[in-house]
């Protein structure tokens, strides 16, 4: 028996080597044997395991051309198959599509209208510009197909070639086209052209002028509209939501024509609708707007049904429109009370709308608000009851009034009671909050701060820097509310380092506010602390404007000027757009932008990456191309199989790889050219090149199987290589 | 000098370029997604679909990784994640996400989520379920279908019953799959007609369509039973089984519907529109709020006429749906009384009540009680139904079958709590919630006052039939205080 460990090596030696191997290339070869069987449903059978293999992530180039025998076939199902299988290696392989080439300008051809669509949607993928040129006659056709299903892809496939190449696409005329499918009798066709014009028009604003193109078309976008599908409504909605209407009156018929869309199911239906009409609106002669703003609001509140996403959509959209039109909701409140099922995103967005609906001169409103609020706030999801709690001090703030905001305080103080310390962040900064909006109530800064005087390490209580920050204000604020002021200041001193910011610089002020009650080492202590050991430029300059202010001479005045100043009392904290991000956000809403509230028009715009495009390549280059490509995958297939079965006999393999990669070669070549028909017939001398070609390629073959992961994905380096 | 001539040049371009189209707002129409792609519960890629090349192909790589490190740090997880300028959009569904990768922020996330969301209800009627193990199964077929309902990212077709005419693959789940005819696989006429929700041809031997109107309530109460929040959503489903083209009219007994002719100016006037609404009730009309409507239901007709008609898809689908945010008192009431004796047990007793009419009776009642979660050894006292005890979920559930108008029934519950630990913890403060089903009867009043069923051709005969059903929905709630 040999020892353990030679035993392990063995084994683990064993069966890292078997496993992979013998599955990988057996299934090959199995699929390979199903694709050329003599029984079709064998061989359908094979396509679908290729296609299996294919989404798991296995590279299955290698048998293109046997699936491409399967293309021509009477038998649409399996037609699609490899249609799938082609669109997939479309973005991969580009080149080996070629192989493909002449089959889809025969298929384009098809009497079937969805092989026909196949076919042209196929062929506007693939990213080599020397077919894109095949393209042209099949492109011209279909976009004259009698079959309006033919002719909506085909529209798209303009917006497609010019993504690929936008010389060409103008070359052909085929915008030209695009355009004129903008009065097609289909409703369908009418919107894929809209969504592709403007596509370009995103890529290239200056071949097509689109604004002009919506403008002339309008009437036709409102006809379409009531004949078309949800998806194809919600494209000529946004086409309509990028027309200014001329004149009041064209805003109102719009606003009139949309308004039932309000009413359909899909809620990006009601949404596109909602933004076509928010557009006009501004337009239209306001004693009009009451019942339309009825019909808006019930239908921003149907969007609270929908599915959570979109409801987190809708709310984000809604607070957009709350600032344009605060009294939208006004009567809805309770529909934004949170479900004890929705997801925290939801909760969070709900609280948000919540307390900028609340009618600040409804009490009754106020106070129910209150309570539920109260109830929010005693949930276990911290970030929701983080939320809740700066809720409360939003409330009280908008409502204003003095018992109102006591009651909100008895709140947050009886929720601190409660030493949960991850909330005491957030009571510490409401609390605050409150104070600040009613500075000359003494009482309630009593209350708060005889709470806080009582936590013995308020900086290990407290967490975030804002909330150091606020506590450290409220000393400098009531130091007479805080017996124990000394110890709290030497504490948040002793940690003055590992601060940030905005507690460095609070401490900094507490403590020159407060230089003639405490200690004057403290106050020596800190200014060099500020001005020698923080990275904070802020802090720094301001340490050294108070240290130069107190050695002047009228110091004490000068110091007390500076303090005494009372902060202007807060009326609003509740964050605010302006004007003008209002105006961008209102003509983004539904996108993705109106969720972050950044609009698009302030970015750069998209970039258009070109990946894998292969240009400047002749047909003959780039069939030979595929052939090398096929032949060297099949190579390598065989190269693997011989070095893993000799561990010392590399001198005679040569000869073996030679052979056998020879005659492999040469069957797919024989394969391949079957498929080409461009034309000219193969003749022997290419065949030939191609074999000499293999010849060399072998007897380099260990270079090759090293580079064989490069071979397959980049076709430059193939070209190099020869 | 040669640079300075330079950027003088570059910096007269732009006030060259000034013609009017330039001038034109770069904003987009419907930029959707780039690719479709269906990920394990890990956030792993199962299946994709590349709509477009202006994503990376390993931008779904990032996706698990986004997702873990997110749920790391907290428990908001938006549905929608941005990184390196890829934008990401996702649905859950089973165990399966769906995510919709765009390049931009200016794709449409409402269109995107919508489009998610019936994918999802697409392929379950290809598939029965949407889950890991059945996509695995369905390669060929998810392909297929993704293809057919979005090309370039611009959504097309999501017509389950026209996309079974044409998309024919048999998937493992299907039991019946559709009737193959060999190389007849054509886009139906019908899929870009203004119709595209029907075809032609259909046949029925006997002509039949069917309502169900289910009203689902949602209503939040405190253990008083003061009422915070509740809502009627209703629902109208028709199974239409119908030959040739018909053409339906429904009428009920909505208020705006039904007297539009009356006081056709009162929408304009809050006063008169208050005035009638009181005189309308003693016409037992009703007036239902957001309205929304079936793809098939002719929008402007109904927005200037008030009248719904509509040509139906064949089979069952969902007509219209409402909501009602008019007051409404618990249909069915629990009293709750919780006494937690901290460390030893805690009492529940609960006393149900069903506030509805002698005649109608509600069915399958569930009445799911929160209680601690370490609470063990259930003892129940009850009169009617049965009472089980969940650890899984924390609850203990007592389900009554069926629950006449008018009585009233209760139970209590005992359990015993350990005697150690359990310092004052902060865990969700669940409600408790209720199910249950009340049929032939409808909480607004709805009625169906008449379904006329007309096919100009074939002019046959047709029976419509009507069932009316109230149920919870899935907020239907008493907060415990």
């Amino acid at each position: 028996m040999p020892p353990l460990d030679k035993r392990i090596k063995k084994f683990l030696k064993n069966s890292i080597r078997v496993a992979p191997k013998i599955s990988d290339k057996g299934e090959l070869a199995e699929l390979r044997a199903g694709l050329v069987s003599q029984y079709p449903q064998t061989r359908k059978d094979a396509i679908k395991k290729t296609i299996q293999q294919m989404t798991l992530n296995k590279d299955v180039s290698t048998l293109f051309p046997d699936i491409l025998k399967n293309m021509a076939t009477n038998d649409i199902e399996q037609k699609k198959l490899v249609y799938l299988y082609v669109m997939n290696y479309a973005e991969t392989h580009p080149e080996l599509c070629i192989l493909a080439v002449n089959t889809f300008v025969t298929d384009a051809q098809d009497p079937n209208p969805l092989i026909r669509c196949m076919a042209i949607r196929t062929m506007s993928m693939i990213r080599v510009d020397k077919i894109l040129e095949y393209i042209e006659t099949p492109l011209r056709r279909t976009l004259q197909d009698d079959n309006p299903y033919v002719r909506k892809t085909a529209v798209i496939c303009v917006a497609k070639l010019f993504q690929l190449n936008k010389d060409l696409c103008i070359e052909l005329g085929v915008l030209e086209d695009l355009q004129s499918a903008l009065d097609d009798s289909n409703p369908m066709v009418v919107a894929n052209a809209t969504a592709s014009l403007s596509e370009i028009n995103d890529m290239d604003p200056n071949v097509i002028d689109l604004k002009t193109l919506i403008q002339s078309h309008v009437s036709q976008f409102l006809m379409a509209l009531n004949e078309c599908t949800e998806w194809a409504r919600i494209t000529i909605l946004g086409a309509l939501s990028e027309y200014s209407a001329k004149d009041s009156l064209e805003a109102q018929d719009i606003i009139d024509r949309v308004t039932a869309h309000l009413q359909h199911v899909n809620p990006a239906v009601v949404l596109a609708t909602i933004k076509v009409i928010i557009k006009n609106l501004p337009e239209v002669e306001i004693s009009a707007n009451g019942l339309t703003m009825k019909k808006l609001s019930s239908a921003l509140v149907s969007l609270m049904s929908s599915p959570s996403e979109m409801q987190y959509v809708a709310l984000k959209n809604i607070r957009i429109i709350l600032e344009k039109y605060p009294e939208i909701l006004s009567k809805e409140l309770r529909i934004f009370y949170i479900k004890f099922n929705d997801p925290l995103y939801v909760k969070v967005e709900k609280i948000d709308i919540l307390v900028r609906l609340v009618d600040p001169t409804n009490l009754k409103q106020c106070a129910l608000l209150l309570t539920e609020m109260k109830e929010y706030s005693m949930e276990f999801e911290p970030e929701f009851v983080s939320r809740a709690i700066q809720g409360l001090a939003q409330l009280g703030i908008k409502y204003s009034d003095e018992r109102f905001v006591q009651k909100i305080l008895d709140t947050l103080l009886e929720l601190v009671e409660r030493d949960q310390d991850s909330i005491k962040d957030d009571c510490c900064i409401s609390m605050c909050n409150l104070l600040r909006h009613s500075p000359s109530n003494e009482k309630l800064a009593e209350q708060v701060c005889s709470l806080l005087n009582s936590w013995s390490e308020p900086d290990a209580i407290l967490r975030t820097d804002s909330a150091k920050c606020n506590y450290v204000w409220l000393m400098g604020q009531y130091p007479q509310f805080f017996p124990s002021l000394q110890a709290k200041m030497d504490i948040f001193v002793k940690l003055f380092k590992q601060e940030e910011s905005l507690t460095q610089m609070s401490i900094l002020i507490t403590v020159v506010k407060l230089h003639s009650k405490l200690p004057g080492t403290m106050l020596q202590h800190v200014l060099e602390l500020a001005t020698q050991e923080t990275n904070e430029l802020d802090v720094r300059d301001m340490a050294m404007m108070y240290w130069r202010c107190l050695s002047m001479d009228n110091s004490e005045q000068l110091v007390n000027d500076l303090c005494k100043t009372i902060p202007p009392q807060i009326e609003n904290t509740l964050d605010k757009f302006s004007p003008e991000l209002l105006e961008k956000l209102l003509l983004e809403l539904g996108t993705i932008s109106s969720i972050y509230f950044k609009p698009q028009s302030d970015r750069r715009r998209r970039t258009i990456t070109y990946q894998n495009i292969v240009k400047g390549k002749h047909i003959d280059e780039l069939q030979d191309l595929a052939k090398n490509e096929i032949e060297s995958k099949g190579n390598n297939d065989v190269l693997l199989d011989f070095d893993d079965d000799d561990d010392n006999g590399e001198g005679d393999d040569d000869d073996d790889i030679e052979m056998n990669s020879t005659s492999n070669g040469n069957s797919h070549l024989a394969d391949l050219d079957d498929l080409f028909d461009f034309g000219t017939a193969p003749t022997t001398s290419e065949i030939n090149n191609g074999v000499s070609n293999l010849n060399i390629r072998s007897d380099s073959s260990n270079t090759q199987s090293q580079n064989n992961p490069k071979l397959s994905s980049n076709t430059q380096d193939l070209l190099e290589l020869f | 000098m040669k640079t300075r001539h330079l950027k003088l040049f570059n910096s007269y371009v732009p006030y060259q370029s000034e013609n009017p189209r330039n001038l034109v707002t770069n904003k987009v129409i419907s930029i959707m997604a780039s690719a479709v792609y269906f990920c394990d519960s890990k956030g792993y890629p199962l299946l994709a679909r590349r709509y477009r090349d202006d994503i990376p192909i390993s931008a779904i790589e990032k996706f698990p990784t986004l997702l873990s490190d997110l749920e790391e740090e907290t428990n908001l997880v938006p549905p929608c994640l941005s990184y390196n300028g890829m934008q990401y959009l996702f649905i859950q569904h089973n165990d399966v996400y769906l995510v919709a990768i765009a390049n931009s922020m200016s794709a449409n996330a409402a269109q995107i989520f919508a489009f998610l969301y019936k994918l999802v209800d697409v392929l379950g009627n290809y598939l029965k379920t949407v889950e890991e193990e059945s996509i695995r199964d369905n390669f060929v077929i998810i392909y297929e279908l993704l293809d057919e309902t979005m090309d370039y990212g611009i959504p097309q077709i999501t017509e389950t019953k026209m996309l079974k005419q044409y998309i024919t693959q048999k998937s493992f789940k299907l039991v019946k799959a559709a009737k193959k005819k060999r190389n007849a696989a054509r886009p139906p006429e019908a899929l870009t007609n203004s119709v595209s929700w029907r075809s032609a041809d259909i046949k029925y031997k006997k002509n039949e369509a069917f309502l169900d109107i289910i009203e689902s309530i949602n209503m939040l109460m405190t253990q008083k039973g003061q009422i915070l929040r509740s809502e009627i959503i209703g629902e109208v489903k028709v199974k239409s089984r119908l030959s040739g083209m018909p053409d339906l009219k429904l009428g009920i007994n909505d208020k705006g519907i039904f007297s539009k002719h009356m006081d056709d100016d009162s929408l304009n006037n809050e006063g008169a529109s208050v005035a009638s609404s009181t005189t309308d009730k003693k016409k037992n009309n009703i007036e239902l709020e957001d309205l929304k409507f079936h793809q098939c239901v002719r929008l402007s007709k109904f927005e200037t006429e008030k009248i719904i008609t509509f040509i139906p898809p064949d089979g069952d689908f969902e007509l219209m749906n409402y909501r009602l945010s008019t007051s409404i008192k618990p249909l069915i009431w629990c009293d709750m009384n919780i006494q937690v004796h901290s460390q030893s047990r805690i009492e529940i007793h609960c006393r149900a009540k069903a506030q509805i009419k002698k005649k109608s009776t509600a069915t399958n009642v569930q009445i799911i009680i929160p209680v601690p979660e370490d609470a063990d050894t259930p003892e129940f006292k009850y009169s009617h139904g049965s009472i089980k005890y969940v650890p899984e979920k924390n609850v203990i559930i007592w389900k009554i079958r069926s629950f006449p108008g008018g009585k009233e029934y209760s139970m209590s519950a005992q359990m015993q709590l350990p005697s150690i630990g359990n310092i004052e913890e902060h865990k969700a403060k669940r409600p408790v919630q209720i199910k249950f089903q009340i049929p032939y009867f409808t909480t607004s009043g709805i009625q169906v006052k008449y379904l006329k069923i007309n096919e100009p051709k074939l002019q046959y005969k047709s029976y419509p039939w009507v069932r009316y059903i109230t149920q919870s929905g899935d907020d239907y709630t008493i907060r415990l205080t």
